[in-house]
């Protein structure tokens, strides 16, 4: 047996029905055992395509992404999406050929020392220099990317390696892993003490609530507490948010009821969280008077940024239900709810054009209740963590740490495969969607029912929002009012679409993209001068956040 | 500006080709800077002993919590070395 039939049948072993990828020279003898392996295979027309795919299908279906690509210009357009992997903590296992052993290092056309380039953003790595020990590498990368705080494992293979014989055909069993650490006595009382004796504590709910699959544990731990409650970005989703003190996103773009309500804690509880400056704004001024009890599976988030009066380091699943009590904090829910009243948002934006926060509004209630949102990065984004209504983390997929333009798109194509049930939308920006534009193309090919939301302001939006705010209105470079026509642009990839730019086309054309069968193309054209509100300029502390309302 | 710490960080890892360039990495990237290194292979060959002094104005426990963490790492040990 070759080993790149071993691979394929190793990938099976795992549970590995699906890959992405885009083949390659140094590639071509895996590609020759995917052939007729049994594992399906979804052709990017990138490799940054097929990476972010991949990542779709692992925050959306829960489930270890795997994509392969080529030596040399093939891998180096992995790296994008390993550094997005690593810092949203995706289970991805990338599998790069490599030039042949007895050519690394003389620079072999499409060499490249993709290990050494990647340490920096791959949880582990590995380059195979011998076949045989492809059965131990394979398990191990599977066991890396998905145990404690998940991420990317990149294995790389010499293409002699690719073509050789196996000594043995036979896939081991994953080994059994090491029992995670049970909680600590002392540490969960002297939590249950801070809990106990808190006036004004804030749950603040992180992405790590999902990955642990702790959504059910968190929950009833909010329910016993009866507590406000704030998400980051990648948290949105995990908690309950018909729970009457869940107050939303905080942080730069956060609501103001979250930043508020934070920002006069006497006791945070971090779950999952880490305290990121887009979450924390100035850091030394972040909820001043807070005491910090931190729950991260990742002890070194732990006192990173923010030192904790309580770190704990286990699964989540542990330790929140060994939190709940009763607390006596009826005024501090009181003044809590009475801010997340006087603060909510309105939606009676003046005139006829498009409102995004309104139509993402009305679109988050038309979804039917299987579905999943991937979004790309800039205003649109934040309107979307903003304004839509989200029931499970994975039904949101953001590129929230490592903020890569062009996610969306592809993120969808990879969330699709592993939800075929959901409906599949993609909320984008005229910036974000070209950068990996390509990838209607695939969605084409792959007959993917995707729903793609274009919020064109032909502008950079978030780059523009600055720069008419903090650079004098010296738009440098932000301005794209020369796009393409995106309609016509989808219709070549056999997507169909249409344009609205007043209010009353909204619902009607929402009503045409629902009812479609396959793909379809919303192009939604709102004013240049719309800005994301509140915003916390940089600098100040997050309970100084600006909210001047458009004007437009 | 504060005062550097300057610690010894002895690592016990796998002996892979590239060990001492992760080792090294986590260390720049994390706010370090090496001021004396030693590696030396041990008996079975198949790990290796990293003796490496460091200093930095940030707390040593960042760097060890993230040395340690990587996976090829298997014994790790901090001393103070002095104040400077």
């Amino acid at each position: 047996m070759k080993a790149t039939e071993f691979i394929v049948n190793a990938l099976r072993k795992q549970g590995v029905n699906q890959v992405f990828g885009y083949p390659g020279g140094a590639i071509m003898p895996l590609y020759d055992a995917l052939y007729d392996g049994g594992v399906a295979h979804l052709l990017a027309r990138h490799e940054q395509g097929a990476i972010m795919a991949a990542l779709g299908y692992a925050r959306a279906g829960a489930r270890v992404g795997v994509c392969i690509a080529t030596s040399g210009p093939g891998a180096t357009n992995l790296v994008t999406g390993l550094a997005e992997a690593m810092a949203d903590s995706i289970p991805v296992v990338a599998f790069t050929g490599q030039v042949p052993s007895a050519l690394i290092g003389v620079d072999t056309f499409q060499e490249v020392d993709i290990l050494g380039m990647t340490l920096s953003c791959t949880k582990h790595s590995f380059l195979v220099e011998d076949q045989n020990d492809l059965d131990r590498i394979i398990a191990e990368a599977f066991t890396i990317a998905t145990t404690g705080r998940p991420g990317p494992v990149l294995i790389d293979i010499p293409k002699d390696i690719q073509l050789a014989e196996m000594a043995s055909e036979t896939v081991s069993e994953l080994p059994a892993l090491p029992p995670l650490d049970g909680l600590v006595d002392e540490e969960v009382a002297a939590a249950r003490a801070l809990l106990h004796a808190a006036k004004k504590p804030v749950l603040y709910v992180g992405g790590g609530v999902g990955m642990a699959n702790a959504v059910p544990e968190l929950r009833e731990l909010a329910a016993a507490l009866d507590i406000p409650m704030v998400s980051t970005l990648k948290g949105i989703g995990s908690a309950d948010p018909e729970h009457p003190y869940y107050l939303g996103m905080l942080g730069m773009h956060g609501l103001k009821a979250a930043n508020l309500a934070v920002q006069e804690s006497d006791l945070l509880i971090a779950v999952g969280a880490r305290f990121d400056d887009r979450v924390t704004g100035k850091l030394d001024e972040f909820a001043p008077h807070a005491k910090v009890i931190h729950l991260d599976i990742d002890a070194c988030e732990h006192n990173k940024l923010r030192v904790a009066n309580v770190a704990i380091s286990t699964d989540l699943k542990l330790i929140l239900p060994a939190l709940k009590m009763s607390l006596d904090i009826a005024p501090w829910r009181l003044h809590t709810l009475e801010m997340k009243v006087a603060t909510a948002f309105r939606y009676d934006h003046p005139g006829i054009a498009i409102y995004a926060p309104l139509l993402l509004k009305q679109l988050s209630a038309r979804l039917p209740e299987d579905h999943l949102v991937a979004c790309d990065v800039g205003q649109h984004q934040m309107w979307t963590a903003q304004h839509m209504t989200f029931t499970q983390p994975e039904n949101l997929l953001s590129s929230a740490g490592f903020g890569t333009m062009g996610f969306g798109l592809p993120a969808a194509v990879g969330a699709a495969l592993a939800r075929p049930d959901a409906v599949p939308v993609v909320i984008t920006g005229d910036g974000s969607i070209m950068m990996n534009i390509q990838e209607l193309a695939t969605i084409n090919r792959a007959k993917l029912p995707v729903k793609i939301v274009l919020i064109d302001n032909q502008r950079l939006g978030m780059v523009r929002q600055w720069q008419t705010l903090f650079f004098d209105g010296r738009l440098s470079q932000t301005i794209l009012d020369d796009n393409p026509d995106f309609v016509a642009l989808a219709a070549a990839c056999g997507i169909p679409g249409e344009t609205v730019v007043v209010k009353e086309q909204v619902q009607p054309a929402m009503d045409r993209m629902l009812a479609s069968d396959g793909a379809y193309f919303l192009h939604v054209q709102i004013s240049e001068q719309e800005n994301v509100w509140p915003l916390v300029p940089p600098g100040v502390n997050n309970g100084e956040m600006l909210e001047q309302y458009d004007e437009c | 500006m504060s005062a550097k710490q300057v610690h010894e960080v002895v690592i016990e890892a796998n002996n892979t080709l590239e060990i001492l360039e992760r080792v090294l990495r986590v260390i720049r990237h994390r706010g370090f800077r090496v001021s004396c290194m030693n590696a030396v292979q041990m008996n079975d060959c198949n790990n290796i002993k990293i003796t490496v002094t460091v200093s930095s104005e940030r707390g040593i426990d960042l760097l060890y919590k993230q040395l340690d963490k990587l996976f090829d790492v298997s014994k790790l040990s901090v001393r103070h070395i002095t104040t400077i």
